[in-house]
């Protein structure tokens, strides 16, 4: 298992190291790339928001947003196989908490706190009733939290600003700092939303993703093996809607208002393609996805304002035609593709070898758990 | 294998890091990062013979038809200015108007995106239409000192001077409608009795407000019953069955929903209830809604308007009507006839601005701002007889004056009093 040779990694570096041709690790298991590639990124994003002009910021955070969004989306769909069509509506909720919050000058720290509690609750409640139903009955109760959210955000206007909705512009570099406002939200985004990363694929990763890949897989066969579906699907909700809180949060960062638009069920079918489109099941696929989310709007604008929505639609077809399993299954097509050029030789790497793609970083060094393309 | 691996990753890593190091040539200056200018040095978006405004609207979704319009009647005056050669300015140079235009969807995260790309590039932003998205960045353009002018919205915050010194809304607030219905109501010196349903939310409350600051103090007119319904019910039957019993000669309905606008005709009529009935501006289309719904039965339909009808037979022969309509086609990329008021006001705008530029001395931001805060009582092409641009009054739209008008089976006539 890959896992087994990863620990010995350590240990056997400093035999190898000097010579590499002979080591039977490949290039990604050594421990300085193993460390390196990370960090390199690490530095990377660090510098990243300072380098870059205040409409590529503005554009990064707003990706970290909805990357964040679909990661959510993910840990319920992709990796659970719950359908769900509500997580703007965590989103919204996110994003109406920490405006509240932000206009009754509580501080910070309390508002992001509630910011993850306030949806996961209002999660976990939804999917105590909803994870009873089987298969598509979750998505139809799912589809009423949107349709819900809507007129509520309008009707409980003492806290929601009614359909005027809510500005909050809490967030402004710290004086002495020497940053402007799109870096610090940039970093912010990039703090937070690594870190909400970094935890899930460690989560969908260890034992629970084992768990929510058998109660997607089969559930009677997740009985059998003492696994309650119930309780797994219950805790996927949950801990999608709480993500969907950060990314309401990190949204209320970058866009500093909200409205009832915010949640509308429009977005949350938006949210779904740029999942299925990012990669279902994905950690990568879900910046991918968020970036899908973001940048196609301003491309398309960019070609013709009128015919965004046509666009988009021609944009969405192309891909799932071209690349079912998303944009993260490319740098493996292009690898099928070279290596379907290169063959004869023999030595092809099997399927499962792990993508080049040095962005990537830690999250794609155990493929095994990445379940890759398919909803 | 390994040194196969290897050789690919090594030039994937030259390259990103090529990548990176243009990347901070690039930026390394913080580009794209406008400071603060010198005094009386252009602003962004203007040059010696031309100047660039900047639009958020949406051109799709379920708003795109009005919000199509509020881009093509701007681009459509500008674009006939330009052919003759441009605007001139009140600094002397003549320069020609170019219109940015992107699509928010009616999305309020991507109307400010929007916003952030068109910032620096252009000199002022306007025209946009609705609520949420004009809201969403109105904070970012005061912060950055951008003009957001003459946009398609009844919220009374953006003609709040205090509040929003970067802003001016264009069409009248919710108030302004239901202030005048209720003037002509309480000048008709009779008895009425009056009822009222109105939509649960900042709309519905703007034109009751309006409504009743005009008849307080009025003796002649008696408010006998109230009611609301949600922008989300599917009927107001048992409301409108309600009123009805109330005895009410006068029905006040402030509702922006078109089908429960000609259900709500129908069953009044159903009910023989027939009153005279005022419907706001955006719900009073005779086409769409009256002519379904029956209206002839009552003894008088009264909306507002300060834009002239292009459709109506009365404005045919109209010099306005036919300039506008000729340069809506060619340069407004608009082939139908205009099907929504906004095109009529994106024109009239597009007219507002002209004057402003006419009177700004310097090319920057601040002194556009007063400029256009400083037209009085000007009439702009296509306003009903009666109704002006004017914008130095503080907590007022641009246009806050508004014509009553009465349906007469086929489209509205102006009326000057009540019956």
């Amino acid at each position: 298992m890959a896992s087994s040779s990863k620990t010995s990694g350590p240990a056997a570096s400093a035999s190898t190291s000097s010579a590499p041709s002979s080591s039977a690790l490949s290039f990604k298991q050594r421990p300085w790339v193993r460390w390196g590639a990370p960090l390199l990124l690490l530095v990377g994003l660090a510098v990243l928001p300072l380098v870059m002009t205040e409409s590529t910021n503005d554009t990064l955070a707003r990706i970290g947003v909805f990357a964040v969004a679909v990661l959510g989306l993910n840990v319920v769909m992709g990796y659970t196989g719950q359908v769900s069509l509500g997580q703007i509506f965590f989103l919204g909720l996110g994003a109406y908490v920490t405006a509240y919050g932000v206009s009754q000058e509580w501080n910070i720290v309390l508002v992001f706190a509630l910011t993850c509690l306030i949806p996961a609750v209002a999660g976990l409640v939804v999917a105590l009733a909803a994870a009873r139903l089987g298969g598509l009955a979750i998505a139809m109760v799912t589809v009423a939290l949107p349709i819900v959210g809507v007129p509520l955000a309008k009707r409980l206007s003492d806290y929601t600003g009614g359909s005027q909705g809510l500005s909050a512009r809490f967030v402004e570099a710290p004086e002495g700092s020497g940053l402007y406002d799109d870096q610090w939200q940039l970093y912010i985004v990039l703090v937070v939303g690594g870190i909400v990363f970094l935890l899930t694929s460690l989560l969908v990763r260890g034992k629970y993703g084992r768990a929510f890949a058998i109660v997607k897989g089969n559930e009677n066969v997740a009985s059998s093996m003492g696994i309650s579906p119930y309780r797994y699907k219950v805790l996927a909700f949950t801990i999608a809607s709480l993500i969907g809180g950060v990314s309401g949060f990190l949204y209320m960062v970058v866009v500093q208002y909200t409205s009832p638009e915010t949640m509308s069920f429009g977005h949350s079918i938006e949210l779904l393609v740029a999942m299925v489109i990012g990669g279902a099941g994905s950690i990568v696929g879900s910046i991918l996805g968020g970036a899908f989310y973001v940048v196609v709007p301003d491309i398309t604008n960019a070609i013709d304002p009128s015919l965004t929505a046509l666009l988009q639609g021609a944009l969405l077809l192309a891909v799932l035609f071209v690349l079912p399993g998303g944009l993260v299954s490319l740098p493996r097509a292009v690898m099928r593709g070279l290596r379907r050029s290169t063959a004869g030789r023999g030595s092809a790497a099997p399927p499962t070898t792990p993508s080049p793609t040095a962005g990537s970083g830690s999250a794609t060094e155990n493929p095994e758990t990445e379940r890759q393309g398919h909803v | 294998m390994n040194r196969h691996f290897r050789s690919r990753r090594a030039v994937g890593i030259a390259a990103a890091s090529a990548l990176a190091l243009t990347l901070t040539a690039c930026g390394g200056n913080d580009a794209g990062r406008g400071g603060d200018a010198a005094e009386g040095a252009p602003s962004p978006g203007i040059t010696d013979d031309s100047v660039t405004l900047g639009i958020t609207t949406p051109l799709s979704g379920a708003t795109a038809g009005p919000g199509t319009c509020t881009v093509a009647g701007i681009q459509a005056y500008f674009g006939a200015k330009n052919a003759e050669g441009g605007v001139e300015f009140g600094d002397g140079q003549t320069r020609t108007v170019e219109i940015e235009a992107l699509d928010d969807g009616y999305d309020p995260q991507q109307a400010a995106a929007n916003y952030d790309q068109l910032k620096n590039d252009v000199f002022a932003m306007t025209a946009g239409l609705g609520t949420p998205t004009n809201r969403a960045w109105r904070d970012a353009a005061i912060a950055d000192e951008v003009p957001q002018v003459l946009i398609m919205t009844g919220d009374p915050l953006f003609s709040d001077t205090e509040q929003s010194p970067w802003q001016l809304g264009f069409v009248p607030i919710y108030q302004n409608e239901g202030e005048a219905f209720g003037e002509l109501l309480a000048e008709s010196g009779e008895e009425h009795k009056v009822a009222i349903l109105s939509q649960n939310d900042d709309y519905g409350e703007g034109y009751v407000e309006g409504f009743k600051s005009a008849v307080e103090g009025a003796d002649n007119i008696e408010i006998v019953e109230e009611l609301t319904y949600e922008a989300t019910d599917t009927s107001v039957d048992a409301q409108i069955t309600e009123l009805a019993n109330s005895g009410a000669d006068v029905f006040f309905n402030a509702m922006s929903i078109t089908p429960l606008v000609i259900s709500a005709l129908q069953k009044a009529q159903q009910l023989n209830w027939l009153p005279s009935w005022f419907l706001p501006s955006n719900t009073s289309s005779p086409g769409a809604i009256l002519q379904p719904g029956g209206a002839e039965a009552f003894p008088g339909i009264y909306s507002v308007s300060f834009a002239k009808a292009p459709q109506s037979p009365a404005f045919a022969e109209d010099e306005d009507v036919q300039a506008y309509l000729a340069a809506l086609k060619e340069y407004g990329d608009y082939q139908d006839p205009p099907a929504f008021p906004h095109c009529q006001w994106s024109w009239m705008v597009g007219a507002t601005l002209d004057q402003a530029f006419q009177e700004m001395t310097e090319p920057t931001r601040e002194n556009f701002m007063e400029a256009l805060r400083s037209i009085e009582g000007y009439q702009a092409p296509l306003m009903l007889e009666g109704t002006s641009v004017t914008t130095t009054e503080d907590n007022q739209p641009a246009v806050s004056t508004v014509n009553v008008q009465k349906y007469n089976g086929q489209g509205y006539d102006t009326v000057e009093s009540f019956g």
